[in-house]
């Protein structure tokens, strides 16, 4: 028996869809990629985020205390926000996902940006619910530098770690709020329009974005 | 071929006996190796410095006022609680992840047991840590040369809260094996402690004294250094939060697959053991009462807790006078001697005149650290009592102030507050004429009119405070003052009674 003879398509062979179809070849890949990264649960938890935030806010949920109390419930759910988003950066491929997939950086750069852009729609819906300390503008900086957080410990620590930046940057920020920071290194604790604050939440996020997308989140195949 | 039922029942091996803990002695050294849990704790350790350890060198170098941030409030739990929670959460979710949970159930090792061994070596990691942060932190506090004793009810506390978050976030990665389970988990457990501090803020009495925030009434500033922190409390929540530990890792024993009929019902008594402990616990904060110097809970009282601190007074002068304070004051007894010296050269030999000047516990009210600085004179011979630690101007930091409070503060306040007594003004602002001889005598020792209504408002001072420095008060103030010092001496001599019964008018004084 020899290959002979098969060099060429039989005849009346369809050709392949994606060879057919870039662009669906484009959309499945995005898709398997991003259910590999549990995206649609995401956005669904996202969701329930803002729904969280809209009922806090219109049912006036409040902590006694100075401003990291009054903040304290929309900065929580926006950390929330960020963990799960950060938490999407998980893979559990490894190496061979890496050595095969040259689009790789492209689909996490978008999942990464697409996700934090649903995380801000889901949350500036809640926000209807009632009044946001500073506005839509200080939520959209501070979800970015949250989110920035969560992807640089996702570099570091690894995907399914990546809530822990989040999380630990809440927990300092709730404590220097306490002492009116004046660093904008601490941007929830800054007014909306203040520049230094926008700017340290945006270089987080930049940070984060292009660790996720050129490193991607730390390998998790060791755990 | 016959059955052999004459034969004699074989003895079970005494070394398979032997060989059930040795083997989950084994697992659990494989879980401890592979837990994850270590991971966090350097992260972990940063937060602690940041949060718990930083802002409490703020605090004066006693025991309870420097543990007071960490420990009344908690704040080594929420240090700990969140990250804790995910990562048992992550730890828990593994089989479900992995997509083994059918796999390991077949095994011979009871599923529910397996997952205990589990959850045993991410909480022997988590408390572990918890054990050794506040170790070193206790351990530089005592180096650093506190005064009073540490608060080491609060200890087993924080051991138990760890162990629940542990608990509930390994239940909730077994329960909803996802890679979100240990974010929620973790998002959760900062949500609940937030809560809880938000009601230990307010709430100061009822079920909310078992929350591990909760500093109300129990955590002041004369435990420890006048009596015993009452340990009443803290019982009360090791007893919650092991409660809601063992409930919780109860549960994990109900499922089906968790192991076999017998073993199911050992879980269900478990989780029922563990709802009880904590509903009891809840119970036993309920019935909580606020005595002289901390929370009493009838039922977890010791008597003998009551008793006071034994200790030798560390003593100075102050114009011949005693000065004589608790050692855990010691490094603030030269600027009590320096504040009173003046004040107590004008009043010696007056009716009245304090013989010694001693410390005494503030007594506080039951709102979260706060007492009335009240200075009285009384006995015989006359005793100036001083409640140190319920004044807010020790100098040095104090609180959360953004400056340290100054020598000078302190010592006005100090004189302020001691004049106040000697005049016989009481509680309020007293009658007018014990306000101008107030104020002379607080003009002639160094304190101008201008501050004295400051000083005497300073840390929650006994009343509003005296009215503006003009108007007749301050004018009999001012022409007493003027008095040459043994005119002024002779008048005082002869109407500081009259004075103190309030019998006085300001047209009387000279």
């Amino acid at each position: 028996m020899t290959a002979a003879g098969v060099q060429s398509s039989p005849s009346g062979a369809v050709p392949a869809p994606a060879a057919a179809w870039p662009a669906v070849a484009w959309l499945r890949l995005a898709r398997l990629y991003a259910v590999s990264r549990r995206v649609p649960a995401a956005l669904g938890l996202l969701a329930a985020l803002g729904c969280l935030l809209w009922a806090a806010l219109y049912w006036r949920w409040n902590i006694a205390g100075g401003p990291a109390a009054q903040q304290f419930f929309s900065l929580a759910i926006e950390t929330g926000a960020a963990a799960v988003i950060a938490v999407t950066t998980y893979g559990p491929f490894g190496e061979p996902e890496r050595a095969t997939g040259r689009w790789l950086p492209w689909l996490r750069l978008a999942a990464a940006l697409a996700l934090t852009a649903a995380a801000f729609g889901a949350l500036a819906a809640g926000a209807t619910g009632g009044t946001l300390p500073g506005g839509t503008l200080a939520l959209l900086r501070d979800l970015a530098g949250l989110t920035g957080t969560g992807l640089l410990a996702a570099a570091v620590l690894g995907g399914a770690f990546g809530w822990a930046g989040p999380m630990a940057y809440l927990l300092i920020t709730e404590t220097a709020l306490s002492g009116a920071p004046a660093t904008p290194w601490v941007w929830p604790a800054r007014p909306p329009h203040d520049l230094g604050a926008a700017l340290c939440a945006s270089a987080v996020f930049a940070a984060g974005i292009v660790a996720v997308t050129v490193l991607g989140a730390r390998d998790p195949g060791r755990r | 071929m016959t059955a052999t039922t004459d034969a004699p029942v074989r003895p079970r091996p005494s070394s398979a006996a032997r060989a059930v803990p040795l083997t989950a002695a084994r697992l659990l050294r494989i879980e401890l190796r592979h837990s994850p849990m270590p991971w966090i704790l350097p992260l972990i350790a940063a937060l602690f410095w940041f949060d718990s350890y930083r802002p409490s060198i703020s605090q004066p170098p006693i025991w309870v006022l420097r543990t007071f941030w960490n420990m009344g409030q908690g704040h080594t739990i929420v240090d700990f609680g969140p990250f804790v929670a995910g990562m048992a959460a992550w730890i828990g979710s593994r089989d479900g992840r992995r997509g083994t949970s059918d796999l390991v159930t077949a095994t011979a090792r009871p599923r529910w047991l397996a997952q205990l061994v589990t959850w045993a070596a991410a909480a022997i990691w988590a408390v572990g840590g918890y054990l050794v942060f506040v170790g070193v932190m206790f351990g530089v506090y005592a180096h650093q040369g506190l005064g009073g004793a540490p608060p080491w009810w609060w200890v087993p506390v924080g051991t138990a809260a760890v162990a629940a978050f542990s608990a509930a976030g390994f239940a909730a990665g077994v329960f909803f094996p996802s890679r979100f389970a240990a974010p929620l988990a973790a998002f959760g457990a900062f949500v609940v402690m937030m809560l809880s501090s938000q009601t230990g803020f307010t709430a100061t009495s009822g079920w909310a004294l078992i929350l591990p925030t909760n500093s109300n009434g129990n955590y002041e500033a004369v435990s420890g250094v006048f009596y015993r922190y009452l340990p009443d409390l803290p019982i009360a929540r090791v007893m919650f939060l092991a409660g809601i530990a063992v409930a919780v890792l109860g549960l994990l024993g109900l499922p089906s697959g968790a192991g076999g009929p017998g073993l199911r019902r050992a879980a269900a008594v478990v989780t029922l053991a563990g709802v009880a402990a904590a509903g009891t616990a809840i119970g036993l904060a309920g019935t909580a009462w606020r005595g002289p110097y901390g929370i009493v809970i009838p039922a977890l009282h010791d008597a003998a807790n009551d008793q006071p601190v034994r200790y030798t007074p560390v003593c100075g002068h102050a114009a011949g006078t005693p000065v004589c304070m608790n050692p855990a004051y010691r490094r603030y007894l030269p600027d009590v001697t320096a504040a009173l010296r003046p004040l107590l050269a004008e009043m010696a030999g007056l009716p009245g005149a304090p013989a010694r000047a001693t410390q005494v516990p503030g007594t506080y009210t039951s709102s979260e650290g706060e007492a009335n600085p009240v200075v009285t004179i009384s006995g015989r011979p006359p005793v100036l009592r001083v409640p140190l630690d319920a004044l807010a101007t020790l100098p040095g930091y104090t609180g959360f102030t953004g400056a340290p409070e100054t020598e000078a503060l302190f010592a006005d306040q100090l004189r302020a507050l001691s004049v106040h007594a000697f005049v016989g003004a009481g509680n309020g602002t007293g009658a007018p004429a014990q306000q101008a001889v107030q104020a002379a005598l607080l003009l002639r020792v160094g304190v101008p009119f201008a501050v004295q209504a400051n000083v005497m408002d300073a840390g929650n001072g006994p009343g509003p405070p005296p009215p503006p420095t003009t108007g007749p008060v301050y004018a009999a103030a001012r022409r007493l003052a003027a008095l040459p010092p043994a005119a002024r001496h002779a008048w005082l001599a002869a109407h500081l009674g009259a004075l103190r019964s309030g019998h006085l008018t300001l047209a009387q004084l000279p």
